[in-house]
């Protein structure tokens, strides 16, 4: 696998002429959610907030980089579930100033913009004063508005990570292994509507227009009911959802809101348990991680068409 | 100033002829448009009269699994607060007493939360009981702790209180939750009734006929409170008595209130101040009307809560607390010096 991708990249340096741009020179500045970010280096030690920052860094083979993890939704899936499991674990859920600053970071990696608050990973600026960087996810950016979420937005942090880490040959062909993979996904065109149902019992919280969930609907050829919200995800109420009866249900399985649980509690209430989704089992599920920005979400997408081309709908 | 028979039942016809039409307005109200006519018929066969249902089986499904019991929480919570704050101003003598201010509402918010994160959801208004029970309790020994009930000592250690059992619930919060299963807790700590089935309307409303219902008959006796214990002792109240029947009754109506509804505020406290304006002080007259205009006020809210920004819901309790908090001054200003 490592030397097929290693045998990759080498074609990919000598097919195409940015290529030859790959090294990294430092010192690098890059602009993210508002901060500006200065490396006199490639980080050598990061610490990492939320399984998709892990993930992104694994993916990348920069393992060896990460000091520290917290906040990890769920064990990483494979080919990664090994290393992953090797890393020292900070905290459960996010961990504070001091524990970062123990593991002694010089970049703070954050797959949510609220990881940096003074009672989490601490402030950005704070940070900075203490010689540390940090980084958000672009499309977790809340200070400034993010574009809505692309898949091209997507492999833009795949790339700026990269930069940032002087790999961006690693980069280069991550991206295009996912280019080709999404590719592969051939929308649906059976005029489907959709709701992806994120968590919550009594105000479902579900995804809308601008976020991850909007662009894997897309590219799977569902009609979001809620596209036209402008925010990532929201509380919205069973009776729009009812009201819109989408054709399929999205479930988010993760460790603590499982798809089980969900299916359970759809097939419970009153009032969903008249849905024609959950009438007709029509769900596709996908693992919570896969559910933010991040290198998981071409996979899933792929894994989701497959489900989505295998249900059936008589007229 | 205090109303006659006559314009006493009139007032009362009025408001239940209010109540009655923000109920059948409310339902026809919501994200789903759906049209009047239609929402009224689908009630109406489901009430066993004649004619066809006029929807679909999910439009039906809004209407009348997701609508109504809703609306009639609703109007449910909005009676129960409206009268538990009400009694507690009397028993309390103090015109600033309300389930929310007195500590009540976060104590039913932490007994409410420890069982739902031992797992019995059910027992919730039981352990909402026992919180507001116990919150009831301190907030009063404190009172007298601090050298007899004065409206300010009540309101200051009710605020002690609340800010204590504020701070387990946070702290149950903080240790327990998983996942994103905080923001739910949190909307509901504001005081929300999305999700409300027929569960909870039989719960509500139970509590309001059972508890409720009974204290009006209290009326009388609270009047004689107002002139001190000795002097309602002296017109024939066990004081003593009643002051521990009522107190439980408020606290087991809030308790039940708060499992459903979550800790919505200002309600218990303005709507008294505003019925007192124009039925006087006799609790006889005052407090059937503080129920039904209680439970209009919270009917609209509510739906104010859930059609205002419709696909999105707002916790109720942000609405009752931007229109309650600036009554709450003005009635601090008229009761200044008391307070």
């Amino acid at each position: 696998m490592r030397a097929s991708r290693a045998l990759f990249a080498l074609a990919l340096v000598a097919l195409t002429s940015t290529a030859a741009l790959a090294e990294t020179s430092y010192p690098l500045t890059v602009d993210n959610c508002g901060v500006s970010v200065s490396f006199a280096a490639a980080p050598k030690r990061v610490v990492t907030i939320k399984s998709s920052t892990t993930e992104m860094l694994l993916a990348l083979g920069l393992a060896d980089r990460i000091v520290g993890v917290g906040f990890q939704d769920d064990p990483a899936p494979e080919p990664w579930t090994a290393t992953a499991a090797g890393l020292p674990v900070l905290a459960d859920k996010v961990p504070s100033q001091e524990v970062v600053l123990e593991a002694e970071p010089d970049l703070v990696y954050g797959g949510w913009e609220s990881n940096f608050a003074a009672d989490g990973a601490g402030e950005r600026q704070s940070l900075m004063d203490l010689g540390v960087a940090s980084y958000v996810a672009p499309a977790a950016c809340r200070s400034i508005k993010p574009a809505k979420l692309t898949f091209d937005g997507v492999f833009a942090e795949i790339a700026e990570i990269g930069t940032i880490f002087d790999a961006s040959a690693a980069a280069d062909t991550l991206i295009a292994e996912q280019r080709t993979a999404l590719g592969g996904v051939t929308a649906d065109t059976r005029g489907l509507t959709a709701v992806w149902y994120s968590s919550g019992t009594k105000a479902p919280y579900v995804g809308a227009g601008s976020n991850a969930p909007a662009m894997i609907m897309e590219a799977l050829g569902l009609t979001n009911i809620f596209a036209d919200v402008d925010d990532g995800w929201f509380a919205s109420s069973w009776e729009a959802i009812v009201d819109a009866n989408p054709d399929v249900i999205v479930l988010v399985d993760a460790a603590w809101n499982s798809a089980a649980q969900k299916k359970k509690l759809l097939a419970e209430n009153p009032v969903t348990s008249k849905l024609d989704a959950v009438v007709n089992q029509r769900y596709l599920v996908v693992p919570f991680p896969a559910s933010e920005a991040g290198v998981r979400n071409v996979p899933a997408t792929v894994d989701m068409a497959a489900q989505l081309a295998a249900l059936t709908f008589t007229p | 100033m205090s109303l006659n028979r006559g314009p006493q039942r009139a007032l009362n016809g009025a408001l239940w002829a209010l109540l009655a039409l923000s109920l059948v307005l409310a339902v026809t109200l919501g994200p789903a448009d759906i049209a009047a006519t239609e929402v009224w018929q689908t009630i109406a066969h489901h009430l066993g009269l004649p004619g066809e249902v006029p929807v679909t089986r999910l439009r039906d499904a809004i209407i009348w699994d997701l609508r109504l019991p809703r609306v009639l929480v609703a109007a449910g919570i909005g009676a129960g607060l409206a009268l538990c704050g009400a009694i507690m101003q009397a028993l309390t003598r103090n015109p600033l007493a309300d389930p929310y201010l007195l500590g009540l509402s976060s104590g039913a918010a932490l007994g409410a939360v420890v069982f739902l994160l031992i797992g019995a959801a059910l027992l919730m208004p039981l352990g909402a009981f026992a919180g507001a029970g116990a919150a009831m309790a301190l907030t009063l020994l404190i009172t007298r702790l601090l050298g007899g009930a004065t409206p300010s000592r009540a309101i200051l250690s009710g605020i002690a209180i609340s800010a204590l059992m504020s701070a387990a619930t946070s702290f149950l919060i903080f240790w327990s939750a998983t996942g994103d299963s905080y923001r739910e807790i949190l909307s509901w700590l504001m005081g929300s009734l999305s999700g409300s089935g027929w569960a909870d309307a039989g719960v509500v409303l139970a509590a309001v006929l059972v508890l409720g219902v009974p204290m009006l008959f209290a009326g009388r006796a609270l009047d004689a409170f107002a002139f001190g214990d000795a002097a309602a002792a002296t017109l024939g109240v066990d004081v003593v008595r009643l002051r521990w029947l009522l107190l439980g009754a408020t606290a087991l109506l809030t308790g039940s209130l708060v499992a459903v509804g979550g800790a919505i505020g200002f309600v218990g406290l303005i709507v008294p101040h505003v019925v007192r304006l124009a039925t006087g002080s006799r609790h006889r007259v005052m407090l059937p009307v503080a129920m039904l205009v209680g439970a209009s006020f919270m009917v609209w809210t509510d739906t104010a809560a859930r059609s205002l920004f419709a696909p999105r819901e707002l916790p109720v309790g942000i609405i009752t607390a931007l229109l309650g908090a600036p009554i709450f001054l003005l009635v601090l200003l008229r009761y200044r010096r008391v307070t």
